[in-house]
């Protein structure tokens, strides 16, 4: 922040939707939130929808069937085509199983980034971070999505991230580069340069002659 | 710890402790006296040991991956020219003036590295030696830039024509500069109201890389009863005096803190690290060079260039990535394999007589606690930066003891110094200090907590 209150870097974004897709553990809520703080800390408009949280409150009431789930992803779609429209980046991070829903979602927002939380699922039933794989498994959980349940994964994600194969920051990071690359945000750490291209010059000879360079 | 009202810091870029604590620990009398008086230590930098970005690192208390700023010069994108410098707009975290400012403490800040264009704070601000020139409007408030010049002439932002054998002008314009920041720095300190003072001196830098072969008989250049031998020491008396003169006017309830944002090392030479790259077919020219030729002025052929490096105290590695980089030849199935190559065939380098260079190499991710903007794919120490990297192509060697921009002798080292003065302390040697710390202990010498996310911890005084 400056003295006079305004957050530091702060621009304009254009609205757009990220929707995470993935198997359950697959890491889509830890990345999706690294996300929103950084483009909170940004200064961004931006909102995170995330699946458990929703099901709670928007979606409450709705199960586990194909109709309730679709349901339940229409209407993650549809907050996000509002807030998309008004500007914000809507973050959703949902299992989202059904191929169909999810390029119905697409259609509805249009400035969409379909991102894949990639993760075998051997790898997701390890990290079981609630215990609910060890239920499915053992056949106390019925439509459970990857045991008992299909997934459909995204045959033409804007972005993959391999969550088995780097850590949650270095996919954060590598989404943010490819937001950045594909125009919805401002290029990372590339802000306007205060120098005139002399004072430029001038600057890269006394750093070179410093040795800096 | 009790709040207290004041805090300063005294920044000395690039003081080692082996010279401050140990070599010449009798020669300097102030900061021996500052030591007796308050906890003192090794003060660990970041990866990379640098000016910019270590010390918005040290008062942010972020990792240069936080900053997304890895050195001067940072990746704007992916495109293989777009290298932007990293500036005061370039730091969009807090550092501790932006807090303690809006807390509704005074602030002086000088010459700070990472403050030019010069930000509003609360107080007054000199910008620091990356201002183009002393027309440049590098003072908040903008008024401040006549009140110094007309009391201490232009600004001196740096020494000018640095890579020179005219030693002797060299040295009177570290003397002139240093000699006029403390200056500025004793009239600021009198003439404004302040809870928080801060100011970072670069002539220690400077006399490192220009008289370091002169004083330290291991340096392969050293030469015995030279005219040179004590300059670095003189002029560090001459610091700790300077020092001595700017204590008393900051007062004796006041917490003040001697800092280096990194250390300094005998440099044993250079590694002509595309040179390298090319010889072991990661780098390809479209056509060939005639005699040394920056990296950025070869011409290289992309299609079967796989990596190139960046020259400076440390080395950037670059990959050439298919979708990432223009003319990208790596599919990013194998991004990490030949990332790991290379790590393992830059730790297995030798020196010019076979003996193994020590080199480390980091990957950004594994350092950083986030990573930002366009990190380097790899970055690396050669010899433990006793060696530098240089960038040039057409050298005809891999190690080379003459630098391609001019003499150098004395390179980074990974640690700098701290030193923390405050009533009631008893002297005590500190174990385990990052510059990370600074921040968060200044922050909690007013009573501030620290924000959550400030990589450090709060050094307790007792």
């Amino acid at each position: 922040m400056t003295n006079d209150g305004q957050p530091k870097g702060q621009r304009g974004t254009r609205g757009v939707t990220l929707w995470f897709t993935g198997l359950p553990c697959s890491g889509k809520s830890t990345v999706s939130q690294i996300i929103y703080d950084e483009l909170k800390k940004r200064g961004g408009r931006v909102e995170l929808l995330d699946g458990d949280e929703v099901r709670t409150r928007l979606t409450k009431g709705l199960g586990f069937s194909k109709e309730d789930r679709d349901e339940n992803i229409r209407r993650i779609g549809y907050v996000c085509h509002l807030l998309t429209r008004n500007g914000v980046i809507a973050i959703a991070a949902a299992i989202s199983p059904y191929r169909a829903i999810r390029d119905e979602v697409r259609k509805m927002v249009g400035s969409f980034v379909e991102i894949y939380a990639d993760c075998p699922l051997e790898v997701c039933i390890q990290r079981d971070v609630k215990g609910m794989y060890k239920k499915a498994l053992a056949g106390e959980m019925k439509e459970f999505t990857g045991i008992s349940d299909p997934y459909e994964a995204p045959l033409h994600p804007e972005v993959t991230l391999r969550t088995d194969q780097e850590t949650p920051e270095a996919s954060a990071a590598r989404l943010l580069r490819r937001l950045e690359e594909m125009g919805y945000l401002p290029g990372g750490a590339a802000v306007p340069e205060p120098y005139t291209p002399e004072e430029e010059a001038a600057i890269r000879r006394r750093l070179e002659q410093l040795g800096y360079l | 710890m009790s709040p207290q009202r004041k805090v300063a810091v005294i920044g000395l870029d690039c003081v080692p402790p082996e010279l401050a604590f140990d070599r010449w620990r009798d020669e300097l009398p102030t900061l021996k006296r500052l030591t007796e008086q308050g906890c003192w230590g090794k003060l660990k930098s970041v990866v990379p040991p640098i000016t910019v970005p270590a010390w918005s690192c040290m008062m942010s208390s972020r990792d240069p991956g936080e900053l997304g700023i890895y050195g001067f010069r940072n990746r704007k994108d992916h495109s293989y020219d777009g290298l932007a410098f990293a500036t005061a707009t370039a730091v969009r975290e807090d550092r501790v003036w932006d807090i303690l400012g809006r807390a509704g403490k005074q602030v002086i800040v000088l010459a700070v590295p990472g403050t030019y264009p010069p930000a509003p704070v609360n107080g007054c601000l000199v910008g620091c030696f990356l201002t183009p020139s002393a027309e440049s409007d590098y003072a908040y408030p903008a008024a401040l830039k006549a009140e110094l010049t007309g009391r201490f002439g232009a600004y001196r932002l740096d020494v000018e024509n640095f890579r020179s054998d005219e030693k002797e002008r060299i040295l009177e314009q570290i003397y002139q500069m240093t000699e006029q920041h403390f200056a500025m720095a004793r009239h600021l300190v009198t003439t404004r109201p302040w809870d928080f003072f801060m100011m970072v001196e670069m002539g220690t830098d400077r006399i490192h890389h220009a008289f370091w072969k002169f004083s330290d008989p291991a340096h392969r250049k050293y030469e015995k009863g030279n005219k040179f031998e004590h300059a670095i020491r003189d002029y560090y008396r001459f610091v700790d005096a300077q020092v001595a003169g700017l204590l008393p006017l900051l007062g004796d309830d006041t917490s003040v803190f001697v800092v280096s944002d990194h250390g300094a090392q005998n440099m044993e030479g250079g590694i002509c690290v595309n040179e390298w790259l090319t010889r072991e077919g990661y780098l390809a020219l479209a056509e060939p060079v005639a005699g040394p030729t920056p990296i950025g002025q070869a011409k290289l052929d992309w299609s079967r260039t796989r990596a190139w490096g960046e020259g400076g105290y440390y080395s950037r590695i670059f990959l050439n990535v298919r979708g990432r980089e223009p003319q990208g030849v790596i599919p990013p199935g194998e991004y990490e394999a030949v990332r790991e190559e290379l790590r393992r065939k830059f730790e297995a380098m030798l020196d010019e007589k076979g003996r193994p260079l020590g080199t480390r190499v980091f990957k950004p991710e594994e350092v950083y606690r986030v990573v930002r903007g366009v990190p380097p794919d790899l970055i690396v120490y050669f010899g433990n930066l006793r060696w530098r990297s240089v960038g040039s192509l057409g050298l005809g060697t891999v190690h080379t003891f003459e630098n391609d921009t001019g003499p150098d002798d004395a390179n980074h080292s990974e640690y700098g110094i701290f030193i923390l003065r405050e009533p009631g302390l008893k002297s005590r040697r500190v174990e385990g200090l990052s510059l990370m710390d600074i921040a968060p202990t200044i922050l909690d010498r007013f009573g501030i907590a620290p924000p959550a996310g400030m990589q450090g911890k709060v050094i307790q005084g007792s």
